[in-house]
């Protein structure tokens, strides 16, 4: 079986999870502290000072993550260990918190310490499902190759549009323009085709030209997307030779429309992978920056 | 209508050669047919692509024939009007409108977009494909998050402690205070100076010392005198050490038994035998049979009680009055001048006012009523008073005295001057009054006595006669009511729900010298140690207090203690 980051060196890290769990468990539940759980005891400080150090720890995962030549453990393993580890985090904070939670510093850097590990589960899923999902996807093309081909077939097509009426490369030519792939964030992620917008654009003009009486307007259908559009024309007034033409015109469209689907859809993969670090980052900070903060007060009033 | 089309050819490095042609017509049009005014050969452009019509001087109308619509100053449209300067890009080609040069109506300008322009202008209009190219970021965002929590949460409530009038100014403001570093709710009466952080964390970065407490608790009690038990401990408990405040409204009075039972473990050989308390860890499963005040008294007559071991053998109450509980309590009801009455507990035992335990028994409103100390038979509704051996003597001389002296005694053995009936305004000699109060004397000590060792105060009291002159008789000293665990806090008041016979067992008890104290074995059929599951978890402090030395005070032993630790000659 494939060795994904979650079952490196023989779960190696899930096992040092399990045991860290269960000492903690252990020392919790046999702990009799004087008044009640909390942050304050030995085994709270304990359990504090183990969590610090792993939440410090974890944040070194970026540093790991950009030092390539670094030696210690690979990447995998560290990563495998910051999933596991971080998952067992939520744990050691809550034992040592005791459970005690308030409108204060203390739980908003466990609030936000839960919010990075969950945060961090996503990417964890996104790991596991969409390199997967990319690959079949891609069908063993890169998006390189993809956009590529998309502006090899868009010459073709205007080439092959050109020699069967105006009326269809100008089509051709519009159905061109409305490939853009990619945009905002949203966009990204949900793999948004603007060309409904230029569609809109379209048919807005075209029933203009309707009033006006304009050649174009004999295009009988409003909704027209490309395919209808030719199909129609074909359906009229095309003669076998045009017909011929216009039959390979679909069948290179139809590979364009595919293969802009393809890429919208890789786009999405990816942006998918990436959007979480863009929370799982900065969330991090703000709890490194409540971590120290609990940490010094706690002694600050001791 | 005449048109410039001035066309732009680059030849090589900054040439620049302008070509210019005159086009008459109202329209200019554009595409990639032989027959347009500006012929663009570029499959990207439709045969007829789109029109430009002058529509005034420096006005143009520039108009897409083609459903793909035209390129006018970077953005796509079906027809739109401009003025000089507005630039159309079909492909490769830019068409630039113009001033109306001199001699002409209208002017384009057409050249073509370098391959560098050209990709930078594709690279414009291209969209985003990866998240970093959009207004996304990580960096800015983190550093972001750090320095606000580090600042709101951090920096602000530590100016609020070294400013005071930060202190006053925040809690209005809508950012976090001083309260955001606490860690939990403060105790109650603590709440009244909670919002200065300094009234105990006195300076940063060290325990809350015991001084801070004193200066309210200055009076708190010390739990035991260190030198006494030979426990230097005592004395250097901190507060702290068992008082945690952030825990809540409640949390400051901890009630673990283990803050007791680690040092009640072996206290008797420890103090070398100057403590005798017995080892306790959990008031179910390990505490000692209760020790009770059993009452006693000095020679003297000073109340005394004995702390006694329950269940030690033989062990009787020592009242000081006779009374079957029995005889009293029977469900028949007892004989009693107004008829059968049936009496309750509560007929003699009422709480005190503070419901913890009863107050004494009262002899006037609870035993007169049949225990009537009456003494003459001919007149039946005098008594002598209850309790005041002097006053009964002196009831008794008083009466017998005003007896003898208006005469008609009905007693064969006295005098006859007692004996006779006196008229009215009859005055009795010198010699018949002293033989008059001769007798009343005499049958004053009689009826005493009968009183006293007979018919009345023994049925209740032991009666031993008085040991000096004008003492003729001594009463032994009685107590019913009163505190009984002199170590424990046991009150009535939390156990109104059960009924008098689940811990006294009276029904039954046919002397007062029964003890009808229960044992602990009566309390724990209800009450538990901490951890009980099936019984109510009592704690020591459900029971015991700590602070509770009636001699040293907390905050001078602490004083004392940290005295001793200071080397000598260091100012503390």
């Amino acid at each position: 079986m494939h060795d994904s980051f979650l079952t490196h060196a023989r779960k190696r890290w899930l096992w040092a999870s399990l045991v860290l769990l269960s000492g903690a468990l252990l020392a919790y539940a046999w702990h009799d502290p004087i008044g009640p759980a909390n942050g304050g005891t030995w085994l709270g400080y304990t359990l504090g000072t183990i969590g610090a150090l792993l939440i410090v720890w974890l944040m070194l995962f970026g540093v790991r993550k950009r030092t390539y030549a670094n030696r210690v453990g690979s990447l995998r393993g560290w990563l495998s260990a910051h999933v596991y580890l971080g998952t067992a985090l939520i744990l050691v904070a809550l034992l040592h918190s005791g459970f005690q939670f308030g409108w204060n510093l203390h739980t908003l850097a466990l609030v936000l310490m839960l919010l990075v590990i969950f945060s961090g589960f996503f990417g964890v899923f996104a790991y596991l499902r969409y390199p997967a999902l990319m690959t079949r996807n891609r069908d063993s093309a890169s998006r390189q190759a993809m956009l590529e081909e998309i502006a090899d077939i868009d010459q073709n097509a205007l080439a092959l549009a050109d020699g069967i009426d105006r009326r269809i490369h100008a089509i051709v030519l519009r159905s061109i323009e409305n490939t853009r792939l990619g945009g905002g964030v949203w966009a990204q992620l949900t793999a948004h085709d603007s060309s409904d917008l230029a569609l809109a654009q379209a048919r807005q003009m075209l029933e203009k030209r309707e009033v006006e009486g304009n050649d174009a307007a004999k295009l009988s259908t409003r909704e027209m997307p490309t395919m209808f559009a030719m199909v129609d024309f074909l359906a009229g007034n095309a003669d076998d030779k045009q017909s011929e033409a216009l039959r390979k015109l679909i069948d290179l469209l139809s590979r364009k429309k595919s293969l802009a689907g393809r890429v919208a859809r890789d786009i999405q993969l990816q942006s998918l992978m990436e959007i979480w670090l863009y929370f799982h980052v900065p969330l991090s900070f703000a709890l490194l920056a409540a971590l120290s903060a609990h940490i010094i007060v706690v002694f600050f009033y001791w | 209508m005449r048109w410039l089309i001035r066309r732009v050819t680059r030849k090589g490095k900054g040439n620049v050669a302008y070509e210019e042609d005159i086009h008459y017509g109202d329209v200019l049009s554009v595409g990639r047919g032989s027959d347009q005014a500006i012929f663009i050969p570029d499959l990207r452009v439709a045969l007829e692509h789109a029109r430009i019509t002058a529509v005034g001087v420096g006005r143009y109308k520039i108009e897409s024939l083609i459903l793909a619509g035209i390129r006018v100053n970077g953005d796509i449209t079906y027809a739109t009007t401009a003025g000089p300067g507005a630039a159309v890009e079909i492909g490769t080609t830019r068409i630039q409108m113009l001033e109306p040069p001199a001699d002409f109506d209208a002017g384009v300008e057409v050249s073509s977009i370098d391959k560098a322009e050209q990709k930078a202008v594709a690279e414009a209009a291209a969209k985003p494909t990866m998240l970093a190219q959009t207004w996304l970021a990580r960096r800015g965002p983190a550093w972001l998050a750090f320095s606000l929590i580090a600042i709101l949460f951090f920096a602000v409530p530590l100016g609020a402690h070294f400013s005071s009038s930060w202190r006053g100014t925040l809690p209005g403001l809508p950012i976090p205070s001083q309260d955001a570093w606490q860690s939990g709710k403060l105790q109650d009466a603590h709440h009244f100076f909670g919002s200065d952080c300094t009234q105990c964390h006195e300076k940063p970065f060290r325990w809350v010392r015991d001084e801070a407490c004193a200066e309210c608790h200055a009076a708190t009690p010390a739990h035991a005198d260190p030198v006494k038990f030979n426990l230097p401990e005592l004395g250097n408990a901190r507060c702290a050490h068992c008082h945690r405040d952030h825990n809540g409204a409640d949390g400051l009075i901890v009630r673990d038994q283990i803050l007791c039972s680690e040092c009640h473990q072996g206290l008797k050989e420890r103090t070398g035998g100057s403590s005798l308390l017995g080892n306790v860890s959990d008031f179910g499963l390990d505490h000692p049979q209760f020790k009770v005040d059993l009452p006693a008294w000095t020679a003297d007559g000073k109340y005394a009680p004995v702390r006694t071991l329950l269940g030690t053998p033989g062990l009787q109450e020592r009242s000081g009055l006779k009374f079957p509980h029995a005889a009293h309590v029977d469900p028949k009801g007892v004989k009693s001048p107004n008829g059968n009455k049936v009496l309750e507990c509560d007929s003699c035992h009422r709480a005190d006012a503070g419901g913890a335990g009863m107050q004494p028994v009262e002899f006037d409103t609870m035993c007169q009523e049949c225990h009537a100390l009456t003494f003459d038979v001919t007149e039946p509704e005098r008594q002598v008073p209850h309790a005041k051996v002097p006053e009964i003597i002196f009831t008794l001389d008083e009466f017998y005295a005003r007896r003898a002296l208006e005469g008609g005694v009905r007693d064969v053995t006295s005098p006859a001057i007692v004996q006779q009936r006196r008229r009215p305004g009859q005055a009795l000699t010198r010699q018949e009054q002293f033989e008059a109060l001769a007798w009343a004397r005499e049958k004053s000590r009689q009826v005493a006595e009968t009183l006293f060792t007979g018919s009345a105060c023994t049925v209740c009291h032991a009666v031993s006669p008085g040991r000096e002159a004008g003492d003729p008789w001594r009463v032994a000293p009685v107590r019913v009511a009163g505190q009984w665990y002199g170590k424990a806090s046991f009150t009535h008041a939390s156990h109104t729900t059960m009924v008098c016979a689940d811990c006294h067992d009276a029904s039954t008890s046919k002397a007062s010298a029964d003890l009808l104290i229960p044992g602990i074995a009566n309390c724990q059929q209800c009450h538990g140690g901490e951890h009980a599951k099936d019984k109510v978890p009592t704690t020591c402090i459900g029971c015991h207090g700590y602070h509770e030395s009636d001699q040293l005070i907390l905050a001078e032993l602490q004083q004392r203690a940290k005295a001793a630790a200071q080397p000598p000659g260091v100012a503390p």
